[in-house]
């Protein structure tokens, strides 16, 4: 059964590389953009700043303002990447140094708290309910599901089979809803920072006089 | 166009009475607007509500309609709808929508009437989507069904039928120009001074905004009075030399495409060697970044803003001011489309620092400024007047912050948004274009003939 399970993880993995895939490929069906106007700075420069600096709260206004979320979707995130990292070990059987081990469990356990801290937030806040679909709740709790499933796998060896079961969903919903956007995420910041770089406007200077 | 006719809202009445096919005609031109970018844009909000703090409107408002996110969302879910396989199958999932009537009508209040195009929620948003650019694909489908609020359209149409947007017949512009040459000669003492037009040949081919003849002739003044000083040489055209391009709000590409050709063509004519665009945000980023797109062509020409102009002048030596003769204390108002969009931050600070002996920065400022509230085609669209006052209170609140008795702005739609916001929020304050600010502090030697 494990086997199976692992190589429905593969699958699913494939499926999700492969439909998001598609959804590139479906993106460029609309035309590419092609600039005409005159460069005033280099718009990879801009690239380079939306990926750096323009990340952090002093950069951005609306981080900074909102430090707890800022930090909470950092947390949430860096758990999912620790997760999907463990289950690549996983599946093709390799160990973890036991340090390591110790630092996946609190970068696991502390991104599932900020997940359902950030669903609870969705949820209680009549405007963040507003602007929720079912989708954006769903794509949460699976996530959250599939790092809990990680977390408890690291002390629990039997609940492996919930860890893999938690990832094939993962991956087979991964193109269809909200999570496509741990591809499109990329793409649009190297859009935004390309855009805003080549008109000039990215990077500011580093020191600004209030 | 009036848009109320007794009880009657004439616009509401021609939203009602959308047929089947004018819904498809906007959403087909929905379609043929997107492209790589805009539709990774539609693909990527979280809806994670970061963005609500960076727009002027939630801020004052606190509606959930005046929300970036909500307002993106009333494209991303018409997008999903048609072009996706869950939107299609399971529409409530994803919350995707039919572009139908009732759609329409909330494209409109928010589309247009909630949003400036001023891109401060694109700064904010944390994936990186240029929402504004979103904002105004659907202000095209808009558009396409004949759906601009008609105060919008209206500057639009005499735009393209009389060559500027208010109508100004030549031989009044051409009059204006030699009264105001006459003022020139007067201002600074020398009856050689000049406000050519169609000099051919000339440097630089300057534009203007259309109200500066008819209500800021000074600003015009303080343009010829720079360029005489920096012995520039420089011309107008009489037959095109509006600026200001109101197709970027109303989102039609083509009728934007005229408009910045027309300026290109007289420009080419009198065989000039540099656009400069004056103190306009919108006409700065519609001729500058937006036109080569609307034209499909790269230009051989530079394009640029008066202020660097008047920036490279006061760097090169070419001019000199003496900030003394500005004793008050300046804020600076950075446009959005002339800083956030335009990429013209820091040429205004130069002029400002040297022609003023008080300069007050607003906070926060440059990229990160806040809106004034009077872009996006604000004030041409009276039906959302009371809302676009309303908005501007934070502007507002930013200006009394400085303590300044001068705003500087080097915009007309700000400028004009500032002087309502300067009576409906009792500033006190006296609002100015940045030439009009280096014009009085240039020192000159009157008196040659």
């Amino acid at each position: 059964m494990l086997l199976s399970l692992k190589i429905g993880v593969v699958l699913s993995f494939v499926f999700a590389v492969l439909s998001l895939s598609i959804l590139v490929i479906r993106t460029f069906a609309f035309g590419k953009r092609i600039f005409h106007s005159e460069s005033r700075k280099e718009g990879k420069r801009g690239i380079v700043y939306a990926f750096g600096r323009g990340m952090l709260p002093w950069e951005k206004e609306s981080a900074a303002k909102h430090l707890p979320t800022y930090f909470g979707g950092i947390l949430y995130h860096t758990g999912i990447f620790a997760a999907l990292v463990y289950l690549f070990w996983r599946v093709f059987s390799l160990n973890l140094p036991a340090p390591l081990m110790l630092i996946f469990r609190i970068v696991m356990v502390v991104g599932f708290l900020s997940g359902i801290a950030l669903l609870l937030k969705r949820a209680a806040l009549p405007v963040m309910r507003k602007i929720s679909c079912p989708d954006d709740f769903a794509a949460n709790v699976l996530v959250s599901l599939f790092v809990t499933g990680a977390f408890v796998e690291t002390l629990y060896e039997p609940f492996v089979p919930f860890f893999y079961s938690m990832a094939i969903v993962m991956f087979l919903y991964m193109p269809l809803g909200k999570i496509r956007h741990c591809f499109f995420f990329f793409y649009t910041r190297v859009l935004f920072g390309y855009s805003y770089g080549r008109r000039g406007v990215m990077p500011p200077p580093r020191k600004q006089k209030a | 166009m009036s848009e109320r006719t007794g009880s009657k809202d004439l616009f509401e009445e021609k939203i009602k009475g959308l047929k089947t096919e004018d819904l498809e005609k906007a959403l087909q031109v929905f379609r043929e607007k997107l492209n790589n970018e805009y539709s990774a844009y539609l693909n990527s909000c979280v809806h994670c509500g970061l963005c609500a703090d960076s727009c002027h409107y939630y801020l004052s408002l606190k509606d959930v309609q005046s929300l970036p996110a909500y307002k993106l969302s009333l494209a991303t879910d018409v997008f999903k709808k048609y072009f996706s396989f869950v939107g299609k199958k399971f529409p409530g999932w994803i919350g995707s929508k039919k572009l139908d009537h009732e759609r329409v009508r909330e494209w409109v209040d928010s589309i247009f009437g909630r949003c400036t195009l001023c891109g401060r929620c694109s700064l904010n948003c944390s994936m990186g989507i240029n929402i504004h650019s979103i904002i105004r694909v659907a202000r095209s489908a808009l558009a396409a069904v004949g759906l601009v609020p008609p105060g919008l359209q209206s500057t639009v149409d005499t735009a393209i039928e009389k060559g500027n947007n208010m109508g100004i017949p030549k031989e009044d512009w051409v009059e204006t120009v030699e009264w105001l040459e006459e003022e020139l000669q007067e201002e600074v003492g020398d009856e050689s001074a000049r406000l050519p037009l169609d000099e051919k040949g000339s440097r630089l081919f300057y534009t203007v905004n259309p109200r500066e003849p008819m209500f800021f002739p000074l600003s015009i003044v303080a343009a010829g009075k720079i360029f005489y000083a920096a012995k520039e040489s420089w011309t107008f055209s009489s037959d095109n030399y509006d600026v200001t391009n109101y197709g970027l709000y109303s989102g039609d590409d083509q009728a934007a495409g005229t408009m910045s050709e027309r300026l290109i063509l007289s420009m080419k004519k009198l065989g000039c060697k540099t656009l400069v665009l004056a103190e306009c945000g919108h006409g700065f980023n519609s001729n500058r970044w937006e036109a080569p797109e609307w034209l499909s062509k790269e230009y051989d020409f530079e394009v640029k803003s008066i202020l660097e102009v008047v920036a490279d002048y006061i760097q090169q030596g070419r001019i000199k001011l003496d900030p003394s003769l500005n004793p008050e204390p300046i804020t600076l108002h950075d446009p959005c489309n002339l800083v956030r969009l335009g990429g013209i931050v820091e040429e205004q600070r130069i002029i400002l620092k040297h022609a003023a002996a008080r300069f007050i920065e607003m906070t926060p400022n440059r990229e990160k400024n806040y809106c004034c509230g009077g872009g996006g085609g604000q004030l041409a669209m009276t039906r959302f007047s009371q809302r676009r006052l309303e908005a501007g209170k934070i502007k507002a609140d930013q200006i009394r912050k400085t303590g300044a008795k001068i705003v500087a702005t080097p915009c007309h739609n700000c400028i004009d948004q500032i002087m309502e916001l300067n009576k409906h929020y009792k500033l006190g304050i006296q609002v100015k274009t940045v030439c009009e600010i280096a014009a009085d502090a240039l020192v000159l030697n009157k008196n040659k003939k």
